[in-house]
């Protein structure tokens, strides 16, 4: 079925499609049409779940990874503060490897207040052990959830899929809506192996010692590499189902490129334009698009482009103190290539500053000749930047 | 049985840090300090009855639709609903729980409605005896106290020197009760307990040492004689809510200050002192009587079992009833009580007990805690919307 959706409502049709049984979430500007249009369609009988509307995000992630111990497939929606707020029950999510899915519309970190599109709240996650994903359009989103929920519940572990403030969460998009049997097909019910059950108690998050501690983080760590791979096999399947693919690194025009940008998130298509653009006067550049930043895909994206010489990563986040978030990701990634592959990285966008081809074009130029508007900071650049 | 599993290689870790076995075995009862007790108990609007009324008991028989059941359970502690449910100053819609959630149950409304009621009831009565009491005065003390005696099988006469029985409550405003109101309870009042009622008595003055009616008890009624009576001088003092018991054979009430005089809107307080008068006069008779075949007597003073329902219409109360509910309204007013003190299986405590160590017992009418697990943490008991589970040091 085609119909006109926000990145939002892809969001909620998803979780619908899904047959989510618990939904607990509190309400942030972007997120909040996700948690009132999910209330609505529970609140008609359209979806059978429970809905917690609880008092914070971080009670909103609790309650999630409970119902998720006692079996059932949950969902919860946040944004920047909110996500800041969660901070402590994400590690707890990962740790007690509960397949807890949520979104995360991707907000600027106050103060300043912004709600503009800023990815420093989910990158400064990084760590907790969750799957990231970011989208690019509406479509996006409808199918990420829906291949997250499998990956997820395989891995057991939580899955976070991130959409850009207002450029996504609040455009209207033509998307293709899968029919409920095949979603079925592609996505049976979840079957918890191990949960809480009154009858057969069980300690979770139980203590342990030195003894067995880095054990278990052994096999985490091992677990969670394993998903990048993961993610592409189920992507791969929802692609025969509903033949769309939507693997962890998505190349553009990159096979005879000496030139790529890197980006994440809906910029990477304005990337693609500035490429075309790029390339009608000569110049042999292409794009890649990194759709998951935990695990890092960086077998993929070696493979992805072997041959290029110059890397421009534009980053809209930065981590203080050292430069944007996913020019680390792919200098850590290229490390083996340190000596022949040239990275810079531009902090561009941030804080709702729009990204178009009539911007990416002067970073891509400043990046080959040295000349630009854009100040350097450290090791990285910063466009958009008063003189 | 507890056994002890030694992980040697990574794939025998569980995928999530949980324990692999039963944790059964784990008895956290020996960290408990305080243990719930589940127990029913009194609400807090039958705590605060002067009366002593369990108040959710006949709004419960109401909310079944057994109205006339509701009446009888309400007489057996209180025989003048009608005046109690005007006049009285209700600390039991105070103390109301349910006000903390939306609005008070209107017990007082509730009262008036079950006392102005169109049918009547009748109460199975002790054996009968042949021990004689006369009541002088006829206001809410004396006739309670006649009430309870009657009640017991003993012959009771209620000796009004006016013209109309009510004593302290004759000649109200009609704003405050009706005189068809009145008459109507005390015509009720009568015929259950099977008491002789004499208005316009002539109960004279009494000579000293004389009692002032034949009988093996006379009680003289605060609420229903003038400030100018004088007790007879062999009366003896009595007060209902103190220790001791009933000598001699001539009472003379002694109130509490708080009581005296007359205050209309403690009606409920003379009801409850005729109430507890009775339970000492009757065990004053009772050793009085013991050369007599002996009697086996509820020490309450009326038991529920005893109450039985006899439908027979009051017609001159059939219009008054109009002004407060039908019998679905009343209904539906009664069902928004939450039975406080009793539990009525609404699983709250099930359901936020984070050890799952209370659950439906067998019968299923309430819950069991599980010591053996329970920690003592008190959530059951904080949820509880009735106020059943309560947190007891047993450890004494």
């Amino acid at each position: 079925m085609k119909a006109v959706m926000m990145g939002t409502e892809a969001a909620t049709m998803a979780v619908k499609l899904a047959r989510v049984q618990v939904v607990s979430a509190y309400p942030i500007t972007p997120q909040t049409v996700i948690v009132e249009s999910l209330a609505d369609i529970i609140g008609r009988g359209e979806l059978k779940a429970k809905y917690l509307p609880v008092e914070s995000e971080h009670t909103a992630m609790s309650s999630c990874m409970g119902a998720s111990m006692a079996g059932a497939r949950t969902f919860t929606a946040t944004s920047s503060q909110g996500l800041a707020y969660m901070h402590e029950m994400l590690h707890f999510t990962a740790g007690e490897r509960v397949p807890v899915v949520m979104v995360n519309c991707n907000r600027a970190m106050a103060p300043p207040w912004n709600l503009y599109c800023d990815h420093t709240d989910s990158l400064s996650q990084r760590d907790t052990g969750w799957i990231q994903y970011y989208c690019v359009d509406a479509q996006d989103v409808l199918d990420s959830i829906l291949i997250a929920y499998a990956v997820a519940e395989q891995a057991l572990l939580p899955v976070m899929i991130n959409l850009d403030a207002f450029y996504l969460t609040h455009t209207s998009e033509p998307l293709d809506v899968p029919d409920q049997e095949t979603v079925d097909l592609f996505l049976p019910p979840y079957r918890a192996l191990n949960k809480l059950d009154v009858d057969d108690p069980k300690t979770f998050s139980i203590v342990c010692g030195a003894d067995l501690f880095s054990s278990i983080k052994y096999k985490r760590q091992g677990d969670t590499l394993a998903v990048a791979r993961l993610w592409d096999q189920v992507a791969e399947r929802y692609n025969r189902h509903f033949n769309r693919l939507h693997p962890t690194v998505e190349a553009y025009r990159t096979e005879d490129a000496d030139l790529c940008i890197i980006g994440i998130g809906t910029a990477t298509g304005t990337m693609r334009l500035a490429v075309d653009r790029l390339r009608e006067e000569g110049l042999k550049i292409g794009s890649l698009r990194l759709a998951m930043i935990r695990p890092f895909p960086r077998e993929v994206l070696q493979r992805a482009i072997a041959k290029v010489k110059h890397v421009i990563v534009i980053d809209r986040d930065v981590s203080f103190g050292a430069e944007g978030i996913v020019a680390q990701e792919v200098k850590a990634g290229f490390f083996d290539r340190r000596g022949e592959l040239r990275i810079t990285g531009f902090v561009a966008g941030v804080g709702g500053n729009d990204m178009t081809v009539d911007t990416i074009i002067p970073m891509v130029r400043q990046a080959i000749s040295g000349d630009g508007t854009a100040v350097e900071a450290g090791m990285s650049l910063w466009a958009e930047v008063l003189p | 049985m507890q056994t002890r599993t030694v992980i040697k290689t990574l794939s025998e870790l569980p995928t999530a840090p949980t324990t692999i076995g039963t944790m059964v075995w784990n008895q956290t009862g020996d960290w408990r300090y305080l243990t719930p007790l589940v127990a029913d108990k009194l609400a807090p609007c039958a705590q605060h009855c002067p009366a002593g009324i369990p108040i959710p008991r006949h709004l419960g028989a109401v909310t079944r639709g057994d109205i006339e059941g509701g009446l009888a359970l309400l007489l057996a502690y209180n025989p003048l609903p009608g005046l109690t449910g005007r006049l009285c100053y209700h600390p039991c819609q105070t103390k109301c729980v349910r006000r903390r959630i939306d609005r008070t149950i209107s017990i007082q409304e509730m009262e008036r409605f079950l006392g102005d009621l169109a049918t009547d009831v009748t109460i199975e009565k002790s054996e009968r005896t042949d021990q004689r009491v006369t009541i002088i005065g006829s206001g809410p003390l004396g006739l309670s106290c006649a009430f309870y005696l009657g009640c017991q099988g003993y012959r009771v006469a209620v000796l009004e020197p006016s013209d109309q029985a009510g004593g302290a409550l004759v000649g109200l405003s009609p704003g405050k009760i009706e005189p068809t109101v009145l008459s109507h309870e005390i015509n009720r009042l009568i015929r259950l307990a099977d008491i002789r009622l004499e208005t316009g008595a002539n109960i004279g003055v009494a000579k000293p040492g004389e009692p002032p009616a034949q009988a093996d008890l006379v009680i003289l009624d605060p609420t229903g004689l003038s400030e100018e009576f004088c007790a007879p001088s062999g009366a003896v003092a009595c007060d209902p809510f103190a220790a001791g018991s009933v000598i001699g054979s001539v009472v003379s009430v002694q109130l509490p200050k708080n009581l005296t005089p007359f205050k209309v809107p403690m009606i409920a307080h003379y009801i409850a002192a005729g109430r507890l008068l009775a339970k000492k006069a009757s065990d004053g008779l009772r050793r009085k009587g013991l050369e007599q075949p002996a009697m086996d007597r509820s020490p309450l003073a009326v038991s529920t079992e005893s109450i039985r329902i006899e439908r027979f219409p009051a017609a001159e109360m059939r219009d008054k009833q109009k002004e407060t509910w039908d019998r679905e309204g009343a209904m539906q007013e009664a069902e928004r009580c939450l039975s406080c003190g009793t539990c009525n299986l609404c699983l709250k405590c099930v359901s936020f007990c984070p050890d799952a160590s209370i659950r439906p017992e067998g019968r299923n009418v309430t819950v069991e805690v599980d010591l053996d697990h329970c920690k003592g943490c008190g959530i059951c008991a904080y949820e509880c919307p009735r106020g059943v589970i309560t947190m007891e040091d047993i450890s004494v």
